[in-house]
């Protein structure tokens, strides 16, 4: 971590990472050359140019996409020309797709067209627009006096029996992991309580940056003590001594409003030198990202925090078993964490009540694309499709809905005769897609399948780390050929090479990104006849 | 038996290995060869160009260089659903490699097109890379060629230098499909700490880092044409 923050402020103060600031940070690190290169060059954050006074970064994926994002980088191109002091680039999601399209200027205010771009370089931004969940129903606590309540009688009351009555009480919640695997959270802490070796180390994975994905940041600015709660929890389960917020750089205001929130928990007590008991101490602290979408992957997380370049790892080992510096680690979602508190105050059999359909719990979901009210909206699990897109206001400008993306940029495509089908982890998949992180996009008749299609995969290829190559090479082959046939030109047996290539990609590549990659192409591809079509399927031949 | 071993078979042949042991060690002690390009017996293992992937009947291919043994697995080494695989994998590989290789034309070892002639490969159908984003030369070290873009990123230099020669100089640099191998802070290796040991063209399995003196380099330096 130490090196990556002292490299993070060198770039803050020098607005660059020059040869002759690393070479000055090896002689005083002892670090030898190549491994700061190894940095400098992998994580977006750092430049290796001076750059200029003031930068816009343009958001290029597949919400902002939908709302005209071209076209708002081409304006600003333009119209920012002239000035030398300006430096427009495109960036992935910024996680803010609610506001699409969207720029954040000077990497701290969002703006949605040229004026606002305008009086943000003229040092006159807007606020920041605290997005709040609609029907937001997972915060057990009446008044602020009574946060971090269920921790504190946790601590003060039981033995430690308490620890193991939490992970049953999570078993039977059924709640799973919400960053996108849904792994079965009771039996992730059963794990890391019980591996060999210690100390227990503890993350909170805030790196939210697959495009469509903004309820993790939701949920931090408007209740970020129900997931910092969670992670006092969590320690105390496991009986780690620390506890580290990865966040991503793009989400500053959330970053304020967890650090104010950390000064006040070590207030109430609840973190600091007597926080698990008299001489028991636990703290925690909010680590900044230097960025890319590959770190929210858990062992890349990990391996940035030993300050390497983040490429995922081999598993097995898994982080529970071999985590941050070789230790079992406990890393969960911030919505899994910030679900904990109240499952506790009113039981695992409460939390699977609250869905429908036979789905335990609740589900914060981001609503974007084409929908009336974009937002963060709290579900019942299991809601349909047609439920959820009616809670947004229904499909934007009256339109018919064409199809929908569940749950993220790698979760497949469902035509919109699935919007019966209920969100939940197992109804999605049976349908054909996933409910990954919770990324519900919706699309308009109208829209090109292809080209948003085409648009994720090309997330993954800018955002591959590059360390197999399965991902590395094949995903830039496919974006190639597929951006050749949104132009006309369409090779002899591309349909099948594509299938080809996302069978190997997904068999082969070491990490999640790879190995999804090209599904959602291949998932239009055999779900829209008329996107087969477009692409010469052996059966139109 | 003790718990400190596990039982599994390899292409039907039973075998019993310490735990930890990895499927591509426990393969080779059955005389079994599993294709490497990454991997060498002399480093630690980094599963990165997956040309060992294997069949243990998981949701995904295995990597078998990094794979521990499991008890009970059932390995599967060359199915026609791995051998596939590996195909592809070598058509992209083969996409970008430059028209020669100095090493292949020096002295015939050049890994990569050496499996492709075993695999058959005579047809890439993926789109070439090495004319449309030429990766450049670098022939500033009197002893070692660079031809980056001969280069599959197997990590073997990155190894070699700085683990087993503990010299230091060599790393990934970039990110994505952009990543190439650098020395220092990304300068010519002629400039670099580079002490010429050599490893790093001994261990390399391509015409990416050849001996200048042997090869008959076809290679130009960037920006000369
Ligand atoms: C490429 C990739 C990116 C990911 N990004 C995130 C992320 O931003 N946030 C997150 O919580 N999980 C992310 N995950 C999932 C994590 O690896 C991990 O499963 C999760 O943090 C575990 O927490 P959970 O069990 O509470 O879901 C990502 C996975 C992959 C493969
Ligand atoms: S699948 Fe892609 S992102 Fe994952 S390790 Fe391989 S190159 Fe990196
Ligand atoms: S230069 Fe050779 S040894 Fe080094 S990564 Fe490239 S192919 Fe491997
Ligand atoms: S902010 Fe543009 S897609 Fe998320
Ligand atoms: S030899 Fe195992 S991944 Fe390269």
């Amino acid at each position: 971590m130490k090196l990556l923050q002292t490299m993070l402020a060198l770039q803050e103060r020098e607005g660059w990472l020059s040869d002759e600031t690393l070479s000055q940070l090896a002689k005083e690190t002892g670090e030898p050359l190549y491994r700061l290169e190894g940095l400098r060059s992998f994580y977006p954050v750092f430049q290796e140019e001076p750059g200029a006074k003031h930068v816009i970064e343009v958001c290029r994926d597949v919400v902002c996409r939908m709302h005209g994002a071209p076209a708002f980088h081409e304006e600003l191109l333009q119209e920012l020309r002239q000035d030398p002091d300006v430096e427009v680039r495109e960036v992935s999601c910024l996680g803010r797709c609610e506001q699409a399209p969207v720029a954040l200027v000077d990497h701290h205010h969002a703006a949605s067209n040229a004026t606002e771009v305008r009086l943000a370089l003229d040092g006159q931004a807007q606020a920041h627009n605290v997005l709040q969940a609609v029907d937001a129903a997972t915060d057990p606590y009446p008044t602020a006096d009574a946060h971090y309540g269920m921790f504190k009688t946790l601590r003060d009351g039981a033995a430690d029996a308490g620890r193991d009555t939490v992970i049953d009480e999570l078993k039977a919640s059924g709640l799973r992991g919400m960053g996108g695997a849904g792994f079965p959270t009771g039996m992730k802490w059963a794990f890391t309580r019980g591996a060999k070796g210690g100390p227990k180390q503890l993350v909170c994975n805030a790196d939210e940056s697959e495009p469509g994905t903004f309820k993790d940041r939701c949920i931090m600015e408007t209740l970020p003590h129900l997931m910092i709660e969670g992670m006092i929890i969590g320690g105390w389960v496991v009986e780690a001594e620390r506890g580290i917020i990865y966040l991503r750089h793009e989400y500053g205001e959330a970053a304020e409003i967890l650090r104010r929130e950390l000064v006040r928990a070590r207030e109430l007590g609840v973190l600091g030198p007597d926080a698990f008991g008299p001489g028991k101490p636990f703290d925690m602290e909010v680590f900044i990202s230097p960025g890319g979408y590959i770190l929210g992957e858990e062992t890349a997380l990990l391996e940035a925090l030993e300050d390497k370049r983040g490429e995922p790892r081999n598993k097995p080992p898994f982080p529970t078993n071999v985590g941050l510096n070789g230790l079992p680690t406990l890393m969960n979602n911030v919505e899994t964490f910030a679900a904990v508190p109240m499952i506790l105050q009113n039981g695992g059999d409460w939390w699977q009540s609250q869905g429908t359909n036979d789905c335990p719990g609740l589900k914060y979901m981001a609503v974007s694309g084409d929908v009336a009210k974009p937002g963060v909206y709290c579900v019942p699990m299991g809601t349909t499709v047609t439920d959820l897109i009616a809670r947004a206001g229904g499909v934007a400008d009256g339109k018919q809905l064409l199809a929908f993306s569940p749950g993220g940029a790698s979760t497949r495509f469902l035509p919109a005769d699935k919007a019966d089908t209920p969100l939940d982890f197992d109804a999605m998949q049976k349908a054909g897609s996933a409910l990954g992180s919770g990324a519900f996009v919706a699309v308009a008749e109208g829209r090109d399948l292809l080209d948003l299609a085409t648009a994720q995969a090309r997330f993954f290829r800018n955002e591959s780390c590059g360390k197999c190559v399965p991902c590395r090479v094949g995903s830039n082959k496919a974006v190639a050929m597929l951006e050749d046939a949104l132009n006309g030109e369409v090779e002899d047996g591309l349909a099948e090479l594509l299938h080809e290539l996302d069978d190997t990609l997904a068999q082969t590549s070491i990490c999640g990104l790879g190995q999804v990659a090209l599904s959602p192409v291949t998932g239009v591809m055999e779900l829209f006849p008329e996107v087969a079509r477009r692409l010469g399927t052996k059966e139109d031949a | 038996m003790s718990n400190d071993t596990v039982k599994l078979t390899i292409d039907g042949q039973a075998t019993e290995v310490p735990a930890g042991t990895s499927i591509w060690d426990a393969a080779r002690e059955l005389g079994i060869d599993i294709p490497v390009l990454c991997h060498s017996t002399r480093m630690r293992p980094v599963g990165v160009c997956r040309m060992c992937v294997v069949d243990t009947g998981a949701r995904n291919l295995q990597a078998s260089c990094v794979r521990p043994c499991e008890d009970g697995m059932e390995v599967d080494t060359r199915s026609e659903k791995v051998e596939k695989h590996r195909r592809m994998l070598l058509e992209m590989l083969l996409a970008d490699y430059p028209e020669d290789s100095a090493r292949d034309a020096a002295t015939g070892d050049d890994e990569l097109l050496n499996m492709a002639r075993d695999y058959g490969i005579t047809e890439v159908r993926l789109r070439d890379g090495a004319s449309g984003r030429p990766q450049g030369v670098d022939l500033s070290s009197p002893v070692i060629a660079v031809d980056h873009q001969a280069c599959i990123l197997c990590d073997r230099c990155v190894r070699g230098c700085n683990e087993l020669q503990h010299n230091d100089v060599i790393t990934r640099s970039g990110k994505g499909y952009g990543t190439r191998i650098a020395f220092d802070l990304n300068t010519p290796m002629g400039e670099s700490t580079c002490v010429s040991c050599g490893e790093c063209m001994a261990v390399c399995p391509t015409g990416a880092l050849t001996n200048r003196a042997l090869a008959d380099l076809k290679l130009e330096p960037l920006g000369s044409d």
